[in-house]
C-alpha cells in the first residue's frame, strides 16, 4: 500500500456509517476511484467541510491496485466552487459532467479528462447567467471528446469525405455514426434518431466543439436543441457494446430543464 | 436460519450497527426478562403502524396535524423549511425557534434523479400564498452543495410571493449534516440568518 497525492474532484459522496463517508473521486493521477473517509462525519473531523460535492482539492490516498475501496487520508480543498450552487442550471450542468465521468471514464488514469472536467466546472461556476446553457453544452462535448467520443464534424462520420459547412444545405448528424454525414451518405440512409441541422445550428455545433471559437449565443429553443443533441449522443455511446442502458438522471434533468425559474 | 442468527442479521442491517454489536444486543435481549423484549417488539410495531407524515408540514407524527402545527403559541408568520423530518427534531432540540415548519422530504440532487418535482413545491407555495399570514420563510436546508442549490432555487420560486426569504447562517460546518449538529450551533445559525440576495 502506498500513500499517493493527487489532484481530485469529489464526484459523489455517501454516508457510509454513523461517522464515515465514502466518496467517488475523479483523480488526475489514478482515474476515478472510490475511497473511504473515516471519521468524516464527526464534528471535529479534519476533513471538515472538505468533502463537498464537486469541490476540488489535493487528495492523499492510501492506494492499492487490487482494492476497490481506497482509504482517503486527507483532502485539502483548492476550489470549493460555490458558484455552482447559485443556479440550478449551473448545478445541473456540473452534475452532468460528474455523471459522465462516473459512467464513461475508463478505469485507468486519464489526466486530460480530469483537466477537461475541472475546466468545465470552472467555466460553469463563472459563466454569465445568459451563457450557462451554452457553457454546459460545450463542456459536455469537450469532455466526451477526450473520453474517446469526439464527434466527427469536419469529415463525414461514415466515409471520411470532407464536409463543407456553409454550402446552404442542412447537415445530418447521426449519433450512431459518431457525427455528421456527407450528402451522399445522408442520401444513402440516415439511421433512426439522426438530427437534421440547418446551417446556423451546424455552425453553432462546430463552435461549441471548438474552444478557440467564441461561445455561440443560444436562445432558449436553440439551447434546448443543442442539449438534446449532446444528450442523445451521450446516451447512445454509453449504451454501446450491447450493455443495458445505464440511467443518467443528471443528464436527463439537465436536458429537460424541468425547473420553473430562469437560469 | 436459527432464531439467533435471524435477529443478528436484522439488527446488523440498522445504521451504525455491525455484526458484533448485533450479536451483543441479541444476547443482551436473551438475558433480560421476556417482557422487555416484548415491549421492544411492540414499540417497533407501533412506530411503523402509527407514525405518519403531518398533512400540513410533513413532519413525522402520530396525530395529523402534528403537535407543532396544532400549537396555538407557535408563530404562524414564520415558516422554517427543512430537508427532512429529522431536521425538525434537530431544530426543536435547540428550543429557540417558535415558528412552524415545512419538510421538503429531500433536496435537489440531480445525480440521484431528484429534480424540483421531487420537492412538491406547490405545497410550499400554497402554504406561503395569499392570506396565509406567512411573512418570512427561513430556508434551513443543509449547508452542503445540494442544500445550497436547493436554497437558491427556493428563493427564486418564492420570489413571486413577495414573502421575505432568509437563509440560516453558515455557522454550521460545510459538508456537515443538520441531524448531527449540536443545539448551540443550530441556535446561532438561526439567529444569524440573513436575507438571500438574487443569485444571477
Ligand atoms: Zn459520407
Ligand atoms: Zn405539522
Amino acid at each position: 500500500m502506498t500513500l499517493l497525492s493527487t489532484p481530485a474532484v469529489i464526484l459523489r459522496s455517501y454516508r457510509y456509517s454513523e461517522t464515515s463517508k465514502v466518496v467517488r473521486l475523479a483523480t488526475r493521477e489514478l482515474g476515478v476511484q472510490s475511497a473511504i473517509a473515516k471519521g468524516a462525519l464527526r464534528p471535529q473531523s479534519p476533513f471538515g467541510a472538505a468533502l463537498e460535492l464537486l469541490s476540488e482539492g489535493v487528495a492523499q490516498l492510501y492506494h492499492r491496485d487490487s482494492r476497490e475501496l481506497q482509504t482517503l487520508a486527507a483532502f485539502d480543498v483548492t476550489a470549493l466552487r460555490r458558484g455552482l450552487a447559485t443556479s440550478l442550471g449551473r448545478f445541473a450542468g456540473a452534475t452532468t459532467l460528474a455523471e459522465v465521468m462516473l459512467k464513461m471514464a475508463p478505469p485507468a488514469p486519464l489526466p486530460s479528462a480530469y483537466d477537461r472536467l475541472v475546466a468545465g466546472l470552472e467555466s460553469l461556476a463563472t459563466a454569465p447567467a445568459d451563457a450557462v446553457d451554452a457553457t454546459a453544452v460545450r463542456a459536455l462535448w469537450r469532455l466526451l471528446g477526450v473520453l474517446g467520443f469526439e464527434p466527427s464534424l469536419l469529415a463525414c462520420a461514415r466515409d471520411g469525405a470532407g464536409l463543407e459547412a456553409g454550402n446552404g444545405a442542412a447537415v445530418i448528424f447521426s449519433a450512431a455514426d459518431g457525427g455528421a454525414l456527407c450528402a451522399r451518405c445522408a442520401a444513402a440512409g440516415a439511421p433512426d434518431g439522426a438530427s437534421r441541422l440547418p446551417p446556423p445550428a451546424f455552425r453553432d455545433l462546430l463552435a461549441l466543439n471548438d474552444p478557440a471559437a467564441a461561445l455561440p449565443a443560444l436562445d432558449a429553443a436553440h439551447a434546448a436543441a443543442h442539449r438534446r443533441l449532446v444528450a442523445r449522443f451521450t446516451r447512445y455511446h454509453l449504451g454501446e457494446g450491447g450493455a443495458p442502458p445505464s440511467p443518467l438522471p443528471a443528464l436527463d434533468l439537465w436536458e429537460r430543464r424541468a425547473w420553473i425559474v430562469a437560469s | 436460519m436459527s432464531a439467533i442468527e435471524d435477529l443478528v442479521t436484522e439488527l446488523s442491517r440498522l445504521p451504525g450497527i455491525g455484526r458484533k454489536t448485533a450479536q451483543r444486543l441479541t444476547f443482551h435481549l436473551l438475558k433480560q426478562p421476556a417482557e422487555n423484549a416484548e415491549r421492544l417488539a411492540q414499540a417497533i410495531r407501533r412506530v411503523r403502524e402509527q407514525v405518519i407524515a403531518c398533512g400540513t408540514c410533513g413532519n413525522l407524527t402520530d396525530e395529523d396535524p402534528c403537535a407543532i402545527c396544532r400549537d396555538p403559541r407557535r408563530d404562524t408568520a414564520l415558516l422554517c423549511v427543512v430537508e427532512e423530518a429529522t431536521d425538525v427534531a434537530a431544530i426543536e432540540r435547540a428550543a429557540r425557534f417558535r415558528g412552524r415548519y415545512h419538510v421538503l422530504g429531500g433536496r435537489l440532487s440531480p445525480l440521484d434523479g431528484l429534480g424540483p418535482e421531487a420537492l412538491h413545491l406547490e405545497r410550499l407555495l400554497a402554504r406561503v400564498g395569499n392570506g396565509s399570514g406567512v411573512r418570512e420563510v427561513i430556508v434551513a436546508t443543509n449547508p452542503s452543495m445540494e442544500g445550497e442549490v436547493t436554497a437558491t432555487y427556493l428563493q427564486q420560486v418564492l420570489r413571486s410571493t413577495g414573502v421575505r426569504v432568509t437563509r440560516i447562517a453558515r455557522g454550521l460546518p460545510m459538508g456537515g449534516d443538520l441531524e448531527y449538529a449540536d443545539g448551540v450551533t443550530i441556535a446561532q445559525a438561526l439567529e444569524a440568518r440573513r436575507d438571500m440576495s438574487d443569485a444571477d
